[in-house]
């Protein structure tokens, strides 16, 4: 199996990615800032469910990154629209 | 497109018929479908240029994987030392392709090569509007962009 | 031997992904930010999916890694651009180094028209094929119609 250190080395890496990501979610001036720190957000925790796997050895948690790495997918279409329909703005 | 599809048909028969599922097995039937369908596209027009555009792909894929982790390191310099080296602007890329779907290749594979970001495509579509990172030499840029064209359309026609 | 390989994807996954975040963290605008945060996120993403494929050693497990590289390196493109093209169009400021910038004057954002600024130089625009603004089935279509036979026979 899998040396633990490098586990955890790398869970540290991607709770720190993810920590900087939330800071700017929360601080982003404008919309489309959030919405580009959600997405990259939800690749993280899609690749968090990756060294999960691996740690644990059950290949089923794949799925479950599959479905997110999908409702990332949406949700950027879903805003993405939403925001060009709403037209210029100066927020 | 429709000749790859017939690869891995024939690649999954083999693995079936020989009744080992392995990654290996897998591989020597794809390799020995290859070289069927490169014997048979001389009979069928459906299958015409496969041999060729195969290789082709693969050498395109190696080119990609390089300029991505090449510009991705670019990148990754800029954003981990303090001072800012880039020079972000948009620029206008004239385009020969035509149709949909090659527009769109190419939009993904020069949006996945760090440094540059479509961010849209003229109405009339001969223009890609691109967002560039390091734009020190506007000329340089454009010339790269091109020679990924060039090789994206190389397979695709 | 396939525990360094795995070791080594998931390390590179990881640092790659911390310095998405890192980037999307420090970095002025909303273009530049984009730079870093979706493509060294699918690079990581992907990375990571490829460690789990050298970890299991399995079909079933490696096809379906196999499905979420593919989906995320089509994906991760396509919803940039769309963030991308919605955040310019919007107005969001963009960073006071950009040195050029030919996109702002060639859109109205009435309309949704993208002008190429090529229509002087090369005459009139190309066929269109098909896209979505434009259905062919609105237009025209004298293809259909038959065809007057030519007087040499």
């Amino acid at each position: 199996m899998i040396n633990p250190l490098i586990v955890n080395i790398a869970y540290l890496m991607l709770l720190s990615g993810l920590l900087f990501a939330f800071i700017r979610l929360t601080k982003g001036p404008t919309l489309p800032d959030r919405v580009v720190a959600l997405e990259l957000m939800a690749s993280i925790v899609a690749g968090t469910v990756g060294v999960h796997t691996i740690e644990t050895g059950v290949a089923s948690f794949l799925d479950i990154a599959i479905v997110l790495a999908l409702m990332a997918f949406l949700t950027a279409i879903g805003f993405g629209r939403f925001l060009e329909l709403g037209g210029p703005r100066d927020d | 497109m429709i000749g790859f599809l017939w690869n891995l048909l024939l690649a999954l028969a083999w693995a079936t018929l020989s009744g080992n599922f392995s990654g290996p097995s897998f591989l020597f039937g794809f390799v020995l479908g290859y070289g069927l369908l490169a014997l048979l596209e001389r009979e069928l027009p459906i299958l015409h240029g496969y041999s060729r555009r195969l290789p082709r792909f693969i050498m395109f894929l190696g080119f990609f994987i390089k300029e991505l982790v090449k510009a991705n390191f670019k990148v990754a310099f800029d954003v981990a030392t303090p001072l800012w080296y880039m020079k972000p602007g948009v620029i206008a890329l004239p385009i020969t392709a035509e149709t949909d779907v090659e527009i769109t290749i190419l939009a993904n594979f020069i949006s996945l090569t760090p440094g540059t970001l479509i961010l849209d495509v003229s109405s009339d579509r001969r223009v890609l509007f691109i967002h560039a990172m390091f734009l020190y030499d506007e000329d340089e840029v454009i010339a790269e962009l091109q020679e990924i064209e060039r090789r994206v359309l190389e397979i695709l026609r | 031997m396939i525990e360094w390989i795995v070791s080594a994807c998931i390390l590179t996954g990881a640092a790659l992904m911390f310095l998405a975040a890192l980037g999307i963290f420090r970095l002025p605008d909303l273009p530049t930010r984009m730079h870093a945060s979706t493509k060294a996120g699918a690079l990581g993403t992907s990375l990571i999916m490829i460690g789990v494929a050298f970890a299991f050693m399995d079909v079933a497990v490696t096809a379906r890694v196999v499905a979420v590289v593919t989906f995320i390196m089509l994906t991760a493109p396509v919803a940039a651009h769309v963030i991308g093209r919605a955040g310019y169009f919007v107005g969001v400021p963009l960073w006071e180094g950009t040195v050029k910038d030919v996109l702002r004057d060639k859109y109205d954002p009435k309309t949704h028209h993208v002008e190429s600024g090529l229509e002087e130089v090369e005459g009139p625009p190309k066929p269109i094929t098909y896209g979505m603004a434009e259905c062919p089935v609105l237009q025209e279509r004298d293809e259909f119609e038959p065809k007057k036979s030519d007087p040499g026979g």
